[in-house]
Order: structure tokens, then C-alpha cells, then sequence
């Protein structure tokens, strides 16, 4: 038979449980982890870190090199708008909206990530 | 006697289920930390004309990943024939005239890419060399050659010119104007080297992507396999028609979509049919080679692209241990028998079909 102060402690016991799976869903989703942070690399140089989701009015960001390419971000996503390179590839990547995103501009040695991880594939061939 | 003993069993039980939920509590907070743990680390530079991708769990990642792109560059420096110097263009100078010494490396590549010219008789084709520089594919300014310069440079075109003396460590072209081209392969080459570099430091779980050319090493630090999508064709990057779960593997696609060029609303790929001196055109759009090596993904899946998928096919099922993906132009996707029970077909853009039986 359980006593009254077996049920306390029992009680007890499953709400630190259920406490510490809130406190780590709750420290996935928010804070630093749930941040979306894009980076752009120009010839294996970071150039510019920008928290997307901080992002209030859209920005564009341009870089120059062999090639121009205009980098667009808004809030929670980010893309290369335009480019003057011969491929297009980059521009027709289109916006990057989750963690491991990734859009490169080869002619101009320039790519655009979003920091992470995806939930879904590891990475895609091409 | 019985009291005390009833008391201190019921305290006893107190502390025991106590600290084992703190131990749980601890469990939850150490499996969740571990799994986003910073010991992966991910990096990513511009080399041989694309980009290397590494994804490396190992405490001293940073300083591997670094000495992997030293090796990539050292490799590209010595195999590349757009820019000067470098064994493989000291090898095409010489074409026609005489034996160059040549470095292990660039022997054991030139020996891979003869024997896969030699399997896939000619759809893969390391002299491809003339052809590639006329049209210019991986050059800023492409251009569809004239059909009379075609039929001149399909001349220059052919793997048995290359002659390969391992005992010496030497090799020559036969005819003057001939090109090498390691272009096919020498990611793949690169990547199983780069596992090497790996292994020596003790990794035992990465990956690495090579512009999309993927071998990963081990599986993933929870165990589990990488999951791999394989590029839709006529997606934007990052899109896919199907995943494959894979450990210790190389993928590697080819397809139209990679690199290509319009010229009077005519589309034209990278990938040259060695035969006829123009874009393959033999009704695939993709394919994906999965393998243990992945030299061998590399060069096979250049091969089937321009074998086109029932040559394709039954070249890959003669091969032991080598399973692929062909996605033809109607938008119809086949896999290998061995890959039947892993691939999962998933398509975003619901335009393709997944032929399970032929």
C-alpha cells in the first residue's frame, strides 16, 4: 500500500522528471538554439553574421568581386537577390529559411549558410 | 525491533527513488546536450572549383579539418588543368613527345581513369580533354563549337592513347593535342584520401562533401545512419526526390543540372559524350552512384550518365558493391535491387515516379 508520504515523494519525483524535459524542450526552441543565424563567406573569409530573425526591415548586403552579388535578408530568411555572374545558380537557389541551408555562388567564390543543423537530411547530392 | 527496522526501510526507499529521479533529470539534460553537442564541427571553403562541406565529431576537429583542405588543395594543385603548373598539365604538354614522371598520386588516378574508360568502354573517357576545353563548360565564357571542329577534336579523343608505365612511374599521351582531364574523378580521389586523414586521427564519425561528391565515414555518433538526399534534377539545390541511409558510403551524383549554359534557347550541359563530341543525351537527367570507394562513384556515375540508363544499369549490376539512383528525362526514377530496401522515394515537387519494377 502507498502512504501518504510515498505518494509526495512519487509526485514529486515525476514533476522534477517532467520539469527537466519542459526545461530542455523549452531550451531547444529558444535562446541561442532557436536563433537563426546566417553567415556570408567570400573567398573562405566570413564577412558578415546576421540573426535573421532579428532582422525588422529588409537589408541587402552587396559583395563584390570577379563577380557582384546583391545578398537580400528579411526577417527569418535570407537569399541572393541578384548577381552578375554567368550561372545564375546562386539567385535561383531562391531563400533560405532553415538551419543548414546553403546557397554558394561558385564564379564568385561567395556563399550564403544558415547556421545548424536540418531536422530533415544530413545533406543533399549534387 | 520491527518499527526500526519498517522506518528504515521506508526512508531507504525515500532516498532511492530521490536520487534516481535526479539521475533521471541528469539523463535527460545530458542525452539532450550531447545530442546538439559541440564536438560537431562544421566547416566549409572553396576548393577544386566548388565546395568542400566537412562535418567532423571529434575534439580536435577544427585543426583535422584544416590539415583535410590542405591535403584537397595539394591534390588539386598537382591534377588540375585549369590552372598552370602541376603534374597533369606537364603530362599534356608532353603529349605526343615524350614519358613525364609522374607523382603516386596522379599514377594511381590516371590508372583508375584508364580502367574506367576501359569498363565503360569510352562513355567515360579521361582524354576527354580537347572536347572540354573547346566548349569551354567550366569556363566563364561557353561556347557551342562548330560540327567541323567537333569532328577534328573527337580525333584527339580516345583512352587507349594514354600509355601508363607504373614500374617507372611515368606516362605519355600518344598523339600531340591530346588532353587529359581529371576532372571526373579527382573528387573522388580526394574524398577517400581525406577518410584516410580521418581514420589517422581517430575520427570515427564525419562527413564530407566534395560539391556534392558525399562520403561519409562511420555513422552518425548517436549510431544511426547519415541520411542523404539525392538531388532532384529539376529542383533548386538543396531540393531532393528520394533519401538514402548510409554508413561508411560514398554518394556521388551527376546530372545536367550541375553546370550548363543556353545558347539560341538550346540548354547544354557539362557532360560530353566522348563518342559524339556534344552534351550526353541519352535520356537521364541524374544519376547517383553509392559505392565503399568513392573513386569509383565518381567515375561510374559520369559513366552511366552518358550510358544512359538500360547500358547504365546493366554496367552497374556487372560491378560487386556498387548500387545506384538513374533518373531519366520523362521524370521516372529507377534504383539498383540492392538499394530497393533503403531508398525512400520523397518528392516535394510530385513530379517524378518511383518505378519500382522494370
Amino acid at each position: 500500500m502507498l502512504k501518504k508520504g510515498d505518494l509526495i515523494i512519487l509526485g514529486f519525483a515525476i514533476i522534477l522528471i517532467a520539469a527537466s524535459f519542459i526545461g530542455v524542450s523549452i531550451y531547444k526552441s529558444s535562446g541561442e538554439n532557436a536563433r537563426k543565424i546566417a553567415v556570408i563567406i567570400k573567398d573562405n573569409q566570413e564577412i558578415k553574421r546576421i540573426d535573421i530573425d532579428a532582422v525588422s526591415e529588409p537589408m541587402e548586403i552587396t559583395v563584390l568581386g570577379e563577380y557582384n552579388d546583391i545578398v537580400l535578408v528579411e526577417k527569418g530568411r535570407i537569399r541572393f537577390k541578384e548577381a552578375d555572374c554567368p550561372d545564375k545558380v546562386c539567385v535561383n537557389t531562391g531563400w533560405l529559411t532553415e538551419k543548414g541551408d546553403m546557397a554558394v555562388c561558385l564564379p564568385n567564390k561567395t556563399m550564403i549558410k544558415i547556421e545548424g543543423q536540418s531536422d530533415d537530411v544530413d545533406i543533399v547530392t549534387y | 525491533m520491527g518499527i526500526v527496522y519498517l522506518i528504515g526501510d521506508y526512508m531507504t526507499k525515500k532516498f532511492a527513488v530521490i536520487i534516481l529521479s535526479i539521475v533521471l533529470c541528469i539523463g535527460v539534460l545530458f542525452t539532450s546536450c550531447s545530442y546538439y553537442s559541440s564536438n560537431s564541427y562544421e566547416t566549409q571553403e572553396f576548393l577544386m572549383g566548388t565546395v568542400v562541406l566537412q562535418r567532423i565529431y571529434h575534439k580536435n576537429a577544427e585543426m583535422i579539418a584544416k590539415e583535410v583542405n590542405g591535403r584537397i588543395a595539394e591534390i588539386e594543385s598537382v591534377m588540375t588543368i585549369n590552372k598552370p603548373g602541376g603534374e597533369v598539365n606537364l603530362l599534356n604538354d608532353a603529349a605526343g613527345e615524350e614519358y613525364v614522371n609522374l607523382g603516386k598520386d596522379t599514377l594511381y588516378v590516371l590508372e583508375k581513369a584508364r580502367q574506367y574508360s576501359e569498363i565503360s568502354n569510352g562513355a567515360f573517357d579521361l582524354t576527354i580533354g580537347p572536347l572540354v576545353e573547346s566548349w569551354g563548360v567550366f569556363s566563364n565564357n561557353p561556347k557551342v563549337p562548330s560540327e567541323s571542329e567537333i569532328d577534328e577534336l573527337l580525333k584527339l579523343v580516345n583512352y587507349k592513347d594514354i600509355n601508363i608505365d607504373l614500374e617507372n612511374s611515368t606516362a605519355m599521351l600518344a598523339k600531340k593535342g591530346q588532353i587529359v582531364d581529371l576532372g571526373g574523378i579527382a573528387k573522388g580521389f580526394a574524398a577517400d584520401e581525406v577518410i584516410e586523414i580521418y581514420k589517422k586521427h581517430g575520427v570515427e564519425s564525419a562527413m564530407i562533401s566534395l560539391g556534392g561528391n558525399i562520403l561519409t565515414l562511420g555513422g552518425k555518433p548517436d549510431g544511426s545512419p547519415w541520411t542523404i538526399g539525392i538531388r532532384n534534377p529539376r529542383g533548386k539545390d538543396g531540393s531532393y526526390i528520394g533519401i538514402i541511409s548510409v554508413k561508411d558510403k560514398a554518394v556521388v551524383s551527376s546530372g545536367d543540372y550541375e553546370r550548363f549554359f543556353e545558347k539560341d534557347g538550346v540548354r547544354y550541359h557539362h557532360i560530353l559524350d566522348p563518342k559524339t563530341g556534344y552534351p550526353a543525351d541519352t535520356g537521364l537527367i541524374g544519376t547517383t552512384i553509392v559505392s565503399d570507394i568513392s573513386i569509383d562513384a565518381d567515375a561510374l556515375s559520369t559513366a552511366t550518365f552518358v550510358l544512359g540508363l538500360e547500358e547504365g544499369m546493366k554496367l552497374i549490376e556487372s560491378l560487386e558493391g556498387i548500387e545506384a539512383v538513374f533518373v531519366t528525362e520523362d521524370k521516372k526514377i529507377y534504383v539498383t535491387d540492392g538499394l530497393k530496401e533503403t531508398f525512400i522515394f520523397r518528392d516535394e515537387s510530385k513530379e517524378f515516379e518511383y518505378v519500382e519494377k522494370r
